[in-house]
């Protein structure tokens, strides 16, 4: 009861708020989609209000997408109202439903019925879809796009170009994402997809975003007089394509169908005056315009069928046809280019339906290439295309004087050089050269012809010839003559200042002092410094009056040393002035210097070593480094600045091997480095030098001894060898000095007594060789060659036989040798007997039997030393004294012993030993020293001394 | 035409530049042949490795056409051969004999020229007029043209008793009648595709039927010529 009461009360409400505002729902409400638009178009009736309200929603969803009040005038006509709502979301996407009430003011009518506008995610509607689809919209713009997936089918994701994108559920099915500013997409169209859970594309759309048309630069003009060509730029690329969106252009009407591309033009029949093209495409037009009379937009067509009537060697004349009659009334201005291997040029010519120019200024025997162009010379509006070339060639003609110049190999030998004439100057084939030697004097010449690759000539300047001619010939004749001067007299080169001059990058500036002898300018030439003979010679002119010039050629090239010569030209002759050496750019040196050694000086080593070749040197030596080498490091030890020092020296080092390196540097810088090692070892030569220094040590002593000996000789002779006192013989000897030279029979020339115990009483007499002071062995002895002998009367001591001594001991070491040997009685000697025992010689006849000699007391002119009896006698009257010994004859030897008191007191086989010969003797001349000690000594050092004499070791 | 023929011994071992020269030679006189179906005299095995050769060809060139066609497409564009299109032709080759089997390659070329003549009108409408797909999309149908005439040639020197069915019209596999340009562009990728395999496929099937047809045939006309 309750319940009932407050719906009635409820119901009572309702009923007065609709009677209080009086507004009528609006009736027959109707909804039109326009889906490519994306608009929806509402109308109803009944509605007398001008305001209502409008409410939107997705009908799945129940989500409200408008709900606003709007203004909807009444269609007088129709009675109904209208209203049109833009959806941001394509109508396909989802259903909507629809919903209008009348408003005024804040009266409202009641809600009309809903209408709905089914979208395409029915579910009888199965298959998937996505909307808009094939859009065409303007860069920048929004856009939402849907998906409806297929019935059953799970929505993975939305994705623009490959980009994923966030999503939107606006019904079941349905998924939406709106783009926003979108970019200009490719010709194809911008691909928006929809994928399910799988990643698999269930479907997709396409976009093509893009830009109006905006044309530019309309321009009209006629190439017939009559018609007109309109052109005109395509201005912003659209970015689309395809029949439906492209651009399509009309110009004052007419459509231009041949308008594509980059192509941007259209003709129309007749000159309007005024033209206006229209662009349009899917997103708007664009509109241009353009006004001109017909003279001042005249572009002539190109000139046809080009002709050369006429062809000179300096000129030729070009024809040509105009295609339209009508340029015969206009005044042309025409561009001719003409284009042969050197060079182009073009030239300008005018005249009413210009079709012939005569071309001037053409070289001989040249290829040209011409073409025209032209425009009206009134009111010029722009030039014509270019006809198409034409190709003709000049006739030749004779070339121009060679250009010579005299290079002087020698002082006696030179050439005459020409430069090969180019293609400019030969006006055809050179065919040769003829080249002609002149005589003045002697009213002679000579002509010689070479071929056309020959460009210079050897001559002697000692002959006769004291002009060169050179011309040069081609089919079409010969070139004027070229003139050079022999010289009679050589400038002197070596007198000739040379400077540097440097490159600056494009050639050699060279500047110098006018030279008054120059009438006809100066000659510049220059070579390479380090060619020796057919070296490359290049020259150029100056004019008189210029005092500088810039050297300039292709053949020049870096590292290389160019010399430069300055002559003075005159009619006589030619003056060298000036001389340069430079370098294009220099180079390091290609090389070490040569010829690196060492030499050490004590403790200093100098290093010497030879200039680099001038080739090698590759720009100007500014001088050297010496380094000292220790593993890969270098030390620097001297920095030579004066190129032409080529050695130095390193001073105060210890022993050890040291390792130098010597490099050149030029501007470039350093060469590789020359190497070199020495070892500072001393010893060797310091032991020869000490060596050296002893043996002249030595050798000088020696000097000075013999020297002191020499000046001392008599003291040194009494000392040693003192005057052996003339023996005083008894009586009357009357026997004639001399010696007994006996030839003996070569049967009897020795007689060896062997006898071992020695017959003191007997005297031996023993012959010995003249020749051989030496030889005591049996083939001396038995030797058939005669010789001469002397023979000694040789007492042999009786005492010493008695004392137990084998033999006596002889005069000389190898008498003594002899004897010790052979324990025979026989002694050699070779030495000169005296004049006091060769006395008695002289009328001595041999008595082999000794025993006349021990037995008798006969004559005994000499004895051995060993044999000296130990008391000799002195006087004759002692000699007939019977001797101490077995023997009493004469012993002058010892004889003046007698005088020394201690004579006596001598054993007697020490009666002699030590004593001093005679130089003519070998007996000893001095008295026995009786002391002991003085005896031994004077024994050793006579002895010594003796054989040193006598030259016996 | 003969004397081409004469000049393609396939047992000749030629350089790959002499290969294309002469694929260009046979596409040359194929496409004259196109013009209207004029078959000549061919032995058996010459005529099929003329065939031979002009698929693999084609087929290398539609290997590269689809390739320039997914590069045409824009993102994505990989994708969408994967996507399943009905009334696209079958690159299957059916068939039990071989007088049938090659009766299904000819309907197949000729069932693919006018799906690709409408990828071509499409894409005519998506592309720069200048793009090499649009090119290369029409020597495909020439090619494929000339093919199937080929083909046809070789099944009626091959099995001259036999009738060829009338071509294929609005079939099963009829073109499309309307796609807006997402379906254009999938489709077109399926066409290509579908066509490449079908080409592979025919390579294989002309190198059987060379080894089977031309051998029985020799063997019977070796039987006939002894009898």
């Amino acid at each position: 009861m309750p319940s009932l009461f407050l719906g009635i009360l409820l119901l009572g409400l309702r009923v007065t708020e609709s009677q209080a505002s009086g507004l009528a729902p609006p009736q027959q409400v109707r909804l039109d989609a326009d889906t490519e638009a994306q608009k929806l178009l509402v109308t109803w009736e009944d509605g007398r209000a001008s305001t209502f309200d409008v409410e939107i929603l997705r009908t799945e969803l129940m989500e409200i997408v408008f709900n606003e009040t709007v203004v909807a005038t009444e269609d007088q006509s129709t009675g109904k109202h209208q209203w049109n709502w833009t959806s941001p979301v394509p109508l396909e996407c989802t259903s909507l439903s629809v919903k209008v009430r009348s408003r005024d003011g804040q009266d409202v009518s009641e809600w009309s019925s809903q209408q709905i506008l089914p979208g395409l995610d029915l579910p009888d509607n199965t298959d998937s879809q996505m909307y808009p689809e094939g859009k065409t919209v303007p860069v920048g713009s929004n856009m939402t796009f849907c998906c409806i997936v297929k019935e059953g089918q799970q929505f993975g994701s939305l994705l623009y170009k490959d980009t994923l994108v966030k999503e939107t559920m606006l019904s079941r099915r349905t998924y939406a994402t709106t783009m926003t500013n979108q970019g200009p997409s490719n010709p194809s169209g911008t691909n928006v997809v929809c994928s399910d859970e799988k990643k698999m594309i269930i479907t997709g759309a396409v976009v093509f975003v893009g830009y109006p048309p905006m044309p530019s630069d309309l321009v009209c003009e006629t190439h017939d007089l009559i018609s007109v060509d309109c052109q005109w730029s395509k201005g912003r690329e659209t970015y689309l394509f395809g029949m439906a969106r492209q651009t399509y252009y009309t110009l004052n009407g007419r459509n231009c169908s041949k308008a594509r591309d980059s192509n941007m033009r259209c003709g129309l029949e007749q000159w309007d005056g005024n033209w206006t093209l229209v662009a349009r495409n899917l997103l708007g037009e664009f509109r241009l315009t353009d006004a001109a009379e017909l003279g001042h937009r005249v572009r002539p067509v190109a000139p046809v069928n080009l002709t050369t009537p006429e062809v000179y060697s300096w000129n030729a004349s070009v024809g040509w046809l105009w295609k339209y009659n009508g340029y015969e009334r206009l005044s042309l201005i025409c561009q001719v280019q003409r284009t042969s291997h050197s060079n182009s040029s073009t030239q300008t010519y005018t005249g009413y339906g210009l079709n012939t120019v005569v071309l001037k200024d053409l070289q001989p025997d040249e290829k040209y290439n011409v073409k025209v162009r032209c425009g009206s010379q009134k009111n010029f509006w722009k030039w014509g295309e270019w006809s198409l070339p034409l190709s003709f060639q000049t006739k030749m003609d004779r070339p121009v004087a060679p250009d010579i110049w005299l290079w002087m190999d020698s002082d006696n030998l030179g050439r005459v050089l020409w430069k090969p004439l180019t293609k400019s100057e030969s006006h055809g084939q050179i065919s040769g050269y003829e080249v002609t030697l002149w005589s003045p004097e002697e009213n002679s010449q000579q002509t010689l012809t070479l071929p056309q690759s020959m460009y210079s000539l050897p001559i002697n300047v000692t002959d006769r010839w004291s002009k060169v001619t050179v011309t040069a010939r081609n089919p079409a004749g010969v070139s004027l003559p070229a003139n050079v001067v022999i010289p009679r007299h050589l400038p002197d080169a070596e007198d000739t200042t040379i400077s540097k001059v440097t490159f600056n990058g494009s050639g050699f500036p060279l500047s110098w002092v006018a030279h008054a002898n120059a009438s006809c300018g100066y000659v510049v030439d220059w070579y390479n410094t380090s060619c020796t003979h057919d070296c490359n010679v290049e020259w150029t002119r100056v004019a008189a009056d210029n005092t500088n010039t810039m050297v300039q050629s292709s053949n020049f090239f870096a590292g290389v040393r160019y010399t430069f010569s300055l002559y003075a030209c005159s009619s006589e002759s030619t003056v060298l002035l000036e001389r340069w050496h430079g370098y294009m750019q220099e180079l390091v040196p290609s090389r070490t210097v040569p010829r690196l050694s060492p030499n050490q000086e004590g403790s200093d080593v100098q290093l010497t070593w030879d200039q680099i070749p001038l080739e090698h040197q590759r720009g100007f030596i500014l001088g050297y480094t010496v380094y000292l080498t220790n593993a890969s490091h270098l030390t620097l030890l001297a920095n030579i600045t004066d190129p032409q020092l080529t050695n130095h020296t390193v001073k105060n080092l210890v022993l050890g091997s040291y390792k130098f390196t010597v490099k050149a540097y030029n501007a470039a810088g350093e060469d590789g480095g020359a190497t070199v090692s020495i070892s500072l070892d001393p010893y060797t030569y310091w032991l020869i030098m000490e060596i050296l220094v002893a043996l002249g040590t030595m050798t000088c002593l020696l000097i000075i001894i013999t020297i002191a000996c020499y000046r001392k000789r008599k003291w040194v002779k009494k000392a040693f060898y003192p005057d052996i006192p003339e023996p005083k013989l008894p009586g009357e000897w009357g026997i004639t000095q001399g010696t007994l030279d006996v030839k003996p029979s070569p049967h009897s020339m020795v007689h060896i007594v062997e006898d071992s115990v020695w017959d003191s009483s007997k005297e031996a007499l023993v012959t010995v060789p003249e020749e051989d002071e030496e030889g005591t062995g049996d083939e001396e002895a038995d030797t058939d060659e005669p010789a001469s002998l002397r023979y000694y009367n040789q007492v042999v001591e009786e005492g010493s036989s008695s004392r137990g001594r084998p033999h006596a001991s002889d005069s000389s070491a190898s008498s003594t040798g002899s004897m010790d040997s052979g324990h025979t009685d026989v002694t050699y000697t070779g030495i000169q007997t005296s004049a006091c025992s060769l006395a008695p010689m002289a009328h001595f006849q041999p008595q082999p039997d000794a025993s006349q000699c021990a037995g008798g007391g006969g004559y005994r002119p000499q004895m051995q030393s060993a044999s000296c009896p130990e008391d000799p006698q002195t006087g004759p009257e002692e000699h007939l004294q019977p001797p101490v010994g077995s023997f009493g004859g004469y012993q002058p030897q010892c004889s003046w012993k007698q005088d020394s008191p201690e004579a006596d007191g001598g054993g007697l086989d020490q009666a002699c030993l030590g004593s001093p010969t005679s130089v003519t003797s070998s007996q000893f001349l001095l008295p026995y020293d009786t002391s002991e000690e003085g005896k031994e000594h004077q024994s050793s050092a006579s002895t010594w001394f003796h054989n040193l004499l006598t030259g016996k070791p | 035409m003969s004397g081409h023929v004469k000049n393609m011994c396939p047992q000749l071992p030629i350089s790959q530049a002499a290969r294309t020269l002469l694929s260009l030679l046979l596409v040359a006189a194929i496409d004259s042949v196109s013009a209207g179906v004029v078959c000549r005299k061919q032995p058996c095995g010459s005529s099929l490795q003329i065939s031979l050769k002009l698929t693999k060809l084609i087929h290398k060139e539609s290997a590269d056409l689809l390739k320039t066609y997914k590069v045409s497409q824009g993102d994505m564009s990989e994708l969408f051969c994967q996507m399943s299109i009905n009334n696209v032709p079958d690159p299957n080759i059916s068939g039990l004999d071989p007088s049938e089997r090659m009766l299904s390659i000819y309907s197949h070329c000729k069932a693919f020229l006018p799906h690709l003549k409408r990828v071509t009108e499409q894409q005519t409408d998506l592309q720069p007029p200048s793009s090499s797909l649009l090119s290369k999309l029409s020597t495909a149908q020439n090619r494929t043209n000339g093919l199937a005439n080929q083909i046809n040639c070789i099944y009626q020197t091959l099995f001259p008793n036999l009738p060829i069915p009338p071509e294929p019209v609005d079939g099963p596999t009829s073109v499309p009648p309307s796609q807006n340009v997402f379906q254009q562009k999938v489709y077109g990728c399926v066409v290509l595709k579908r066509f490449k395999e079908f080409l592979s496929r025919v390579t294989r099937e002309l190198r059987t039927l060379k080894s089977q047809v031309c051998t029985r045939r020799t063997t019977f006309a070796d039987t006939n010529a002894l009898s």
